[in-house]
């Protein structure tokens, strides 16, 4: 019981902090001097520290007087389980928000701490604050993680069995929610920018940084949770274009064009209209996402429970982009830059394209994860809006953005020579021909895969030109570290992790073969040039599950696919893909059923088939473990262009 | 310039007023939705099998009773979320003259014994073998709920994971 | 050789590397093809999205052989689509109807490929 109060105590603590520092900041603002923002991000953060230590006490010590607790935790919740616990469930995953965005304020507001009297800073931290107090509000309110529960429950219910039967569930959220309380901090300064009318260039090119980091961490997030649902759900794939899926993607949409186009007026001051709308957009894209995720309207197997949540998000998405939008009517008459666009193929040129067809798609992302709701309203009947539609628009566009990576960062900036270009792009044109001879030459007549693995090299070849350059201007430097803060390294990294990743999914999802196989005990067969064996059964039972594993060897290795049962009312009953991965393939072997009628943990009989006989599900993914690798790569990238020198600070 | 910033930023705003409002008026789907079922009105087909825990039901026997009849799988993940609203239900209208009967939906027996062992029931679940009772039903996906009258009448159908104040809800409109 | 003769060159290498493609590709529309596409198309009945292509449960097999079965009957793969879905109702489509409201989704990205081209064209005339 004291834990509840502590936890409530703290909260209403870090909220009172957050309010006061709305308020410090305006009267600040209204005297011309610095206010006490520090001291109250500070007080703050105090306040949910407790509450989340408290909640992680409740949750390791299996305390069922809470609620939560009770509901997702169990005396034989293994440690790492009980921590990611905290953010399993709605109440708990507001509490790692607040946490994530009261660490993020505190840390702006002290970076800045020597210009708090500045206008700009004020207003940011005001809008800092806001939002917080926002989030903390539903923690108090609506949505508290600590609430008391009457009965005198001797055992918890357990977490949701998908989110304790992987490791991953450590990293996704805290990576994914980094990385959407990242863009706080453009949006902040992009608000308070467009107040105080100071919209020149220096507040815009800082925020990069932030917003790069933010970018890094959410593309990192969103992949490891594809890598997550890959490894857990049992179909063998990544991504199903599930609501809450696109609504993590949307904001990576106009955050990847926001990191372009800012580029642009770091070197030519141009794009500043599009820099704050796209500032704006982002974060208030995180906002509806958290809507998607939270408020039940859509239903998706990462959702979490519904609640009452769902006007107050959708209101609050309403007020930022309400803001923004506002703001960016008034202030327009400032925002005129003293040059334009010189030529549409040059590289400012192209940049319009990447911003326009970045924004597009999400729009067209939006639109269709919407959609269902809208036909519902309309017609009264369900639709589903599934990957064959998203698919049929993200693959053109990634032809076309593919195209743009081969191109643009070879493309001279104000004008668009043929000649040098075509200088320029000679090696990789050749490059890329030849590879697809080798491809036709191999086999492969798909145009899709053709075409992509031809602008993809067109891709790798312009960011290893690039790169070719900066490693030449850092030797002649004789400093070879100055190669990783050059400004183009860590984008051009990026770039090539992408590509890598871009192969992966076109390899895999245009060669994919699955099969169900039959085995009896000992027996083994060929799948899709694959040696499969089933060598026997292995049952575990302990206090966690009790758990049916199969011992299956592929190629050379062992694989243990399983039906799990956990214990608990949440731990339902799953199947638990096993996968033997390595660069070129990944074998996906599913536990499908098992033939007689002996007792198993639950999974599927089929009586037709002789006892102890296995059904597995074989699912070959060639080149599968290169989204992976590509992901890796972006986020290495994305360090390296957090670390580098801005385009002016060349000379040294 | 000045013009072309002020109404893209007056459009954009005008559609988000209108996403903003479609979206807050939307119904979260974590509940059952009543439909229309073709049975309703109509006398319920016979719900007739062996328990999972071994006895014998007819919902013959019950007539005079409100009877709620659900379709439920231990694969069905609204099935988890609606067990303990169904379970706290019938124990507090067991005295009322309501009962809840469960039936096994394309599911196996072994399944559907851990499944009540693990959630606990405190409401018996039949066995529908050949699917014979869901396609009387015309049951295509779990959980889906029948309220059956004293008379023996369908008299409401709700489609998805019902919460315990749907029931209530819908058994008092039955008893009026 | 002059930068524009090299270009043309690569170009024309390009060109026939196409050609050859185009020419030595099977493009019969087998029967196996037909099937395994339109088991992308219709969703599993249990499932949320995943299709029936992708997912093992007993009803999604269930349709996957009622997909082939049409197929070897010889039916169009429109009549198909439209029987699967008056049996289970129009969510069992993973791709919405084009008709009715169906429209704007498939505007949507037609208008925002329109604006592209629009916008590049502005920028195209204000250069002059």
């Amino acid at each position: 019981m004291t834990l509840i109060w502590i936890g409530r105590v703290a909260l209403v603590v870090a909220l009172g902090a957050l309010v006061g520092g709305v308020v410090d900041q305006a009267v600040a603002l209204r005297h011309r001097r610095a206010g006490h923002a520090l001291w109250f991000a500070l007080g703050a953060l105090v306040g949910i520290l407790g509450a989340v230590a408290a909640m992680e006490v409740a949750l390791v010590t299996h305390n069922f007087s809470l609620a939560y607790v009770a509901a997702n935790n169990a005396t034989f919740t293994p440690l790492l389980y009980s921590i990611t616990g905290m953010w399993s469930a709605l109440e708990g995953s507001l509490l790692l928000w607040s946490l994530l965005l009261t660490l993020v304020t505190l840390f702006v507001i002290y970076y800045y701490r020597r210009e708090a009297s500045d206008p700009v800073v004020a207003w940011a931290s005001a809008v800092l604050f806001g939002v917080g107090a926002f989030f903390t509000y539903l923690l108090v309110v609506p949505a508290s993680p600590f609430v008391h529960n009457p009965a005198h429950v001797l055992q918890g219910a357990g977490p949701n069995a998908l989110l304790q039967n992987n490791p991953l569930v450590a990293v996704h959220p805290p990576l994914l929610y980094a990385g959407f309380v990242g863009f706080t901090v453009p949006f902040a300064f992009a608000i308070a920018m467009l107040v105080t009318g100071r919209v020149q260039d220096r507040w815009q090119l800082e925020q990069r940084r932030w917003t790069v980091l933010a970018w890094g961490a959410l593309s990192l997030g969103i992949v490891l949770g594809a890598w997550w649902s890959y490894q857990v759900l049992g179909w063998g794939g990544f991504w199903g274009w599930d609501p809450v899926e696109n609504a993590a993607l949307l904001p990576w949409l106009t955050a990847t064009a926001y990191i372009h186009s800012v580029i642009v007026q770091d070197r030519r001051g141009l794009f500043r209209v599009w820099n704050l709308s796209l500032a704006i957009a982002t974060f208030s894209l995180t906002v509806l996402g958290t809507f998607f995720t939270r408020s039940g309207v859509l239903q998706s197997v990462h959702a979490f429970s519904s609640s009452t949540l769902g006007p107050l998000l959708i209101g609050f998405f309403f007020v930022c982009v309400g803001a923004g939008a506002g703001l960016l009517a008034w202030r327009g008459d400032r925002l005129r830059s003293a040059v334009g666009v010189d030529h549409p193929l040059s590289r400012e040129g192209l940049f319009v394209a990447n911003n326009v067809l970045f924004v597009g798609f999400a729009i067209v992302v939006l639109l269709g994860t919407v959609f269902p709701l809208l036909y519902q309203a309309v017609n009264g009947a369900q639709v589903t809006v599934g990957t064959p539609y998203f698919a049929s628009i993200a693959a053109p566009l990634s032809v076309v953005l593919l195209a743009l990576m081969a191109v643009a960062p070879l493309v001279s900036w104000r004008s668009a020579d043929a000649g040098v270009l075509w200088g320029r792009l000679r090696t990789s044109a050749w490059f890329a021909l030849a590879l697809v001879v080798a491809l036709v030459a191999f086999g492969v007549r798909r145009p899709t895969v053709l075409v992509a693995y031809f602008l993809a090299a067109g891709a790798a070849g312009a960011a290893l030109r690039t790169l070719r350059g900066v490693l030449v201007a850092a030797h002649r430097r004789g400093r070879w570290t100055s190669a990783l803060r050059a400004p183009s390294t860590g984008g051009m990294v990026v770039h090539l992790g992408i590509v890598i990743l871009a192969l992966g999914i076109v390899t895999s999802t245009s060669y994919t073969t699955r099969a169900e196989v039959t085995l009896a005990h000992g027996q083994s067969t060929v799948v899709s040039g694959q040696y499969v064996s089933f060598a026997g059964f292995h049952e575990v039972k302990d206090a966690l599950e009790t758990s049916t594993e199969l011992v299956v060897s592929v190629g050379g290795d062992q694989l243990r696919p399983a039906v799990t049962t956990y214990n608990g009312r949440n731990g339902q009953t799953v199947g638990t893909p096993a996968i033997d991965s390595n660069l070129l393939r990944d074998v996906y072997v599913t536990f499908d059923a098992v033939g007689g009628n002996g007792a198993t943990s639950g999974a599927q009989v089929q009586n037709g088939l002789p006892a102890g006989s296995v059904v597995l599900g074989v699912t070959v993914e060639p080149l599968l473990a290169w989204l992976w690798i590509g992901g890796l790569v972006v986020g290495l990238g994305s360090a390296l262009s957090f670390l580098r020198r801005r385009y002016n600070e060349e000379a040294a | 310039m000045r013009r072309t910033i002020t109404v893209a930023s007056l459009v954009v705003l005008a559609l988000c007023v209108a996403l903003t409002v479609f979206l807050g008026t939307r119904r979260p789907v974590g509940d059952a939705t009543t439909v229309q079922s073709p049975l309703l009105g109509k006398f319920a087909p016979s719900v007739e099998g062996t328990e999972l825990d071994g006895g014998h039901f007819d919902l013959r026997d019950d007539r005079g009773d409100i009877v709620v009849v659900d379709f439920w799988a231990s694969w069905c993940g609204p099935c988890v979320a609606e067990a303990p609203n169904l379970s706290s239900f019938a124990w507090r209208e067991r005295h009322d003259k309501v009962k809840v009967i469960g039936v096994v939906f394309d599911d196996s027996v072994s399944a559907a014994r851990a499944f009540q062992t693990h959630y606990g029931s405190l409401y018996p679940s039949i066995v529908d073998p050949n699917g014979d009772i869901a396609n009387s039903y015309g049951v295509t996906s779990p959980p889906t709920t029948f309220i059956v009258d004293g008379q023996g009448r369908v008299a409401a159908t709700l489609l998805g994971p019902a919460s315990t104040a749907q029931l209530v809800g819908a058994v008092n409109r039955v008893r009026r | 050789m002059t930068v524009l003769r090299s270009f043309w060159l690569w170009v024309g290498a390009l060109a026939v590397v196409a050609v050859l493609v185009v020419v030595t590709t099977p493009s019969v529309a087998t029967s196996q093809a037909r099937i395994t596409h339109l088991e992308t198309l219709v969703r599993c009945p249990e499932c949320r999205d995943l299709s029936v292509a992708e997912s093992d449960e007993t009803s999604a097999i269930a349709v996957r052989h009622e997909i082939a079965d049409d197929v070897h009957r010889g039916e169009s793969d429109n009549k198909i689509l439209t029987s699967l879905e008056a049996a289970y109702g129009t969510s069992i489509l993973l791709s919405p109807p084009t008709s009715g409201l169906g429209v704007l989704l498939w505007a949507g990205p037609v208008a925002v490929l329109v604006l592209c081209v629009g916008i590049g064209v502005r920028l195209a005339r204000r250069r002059r």
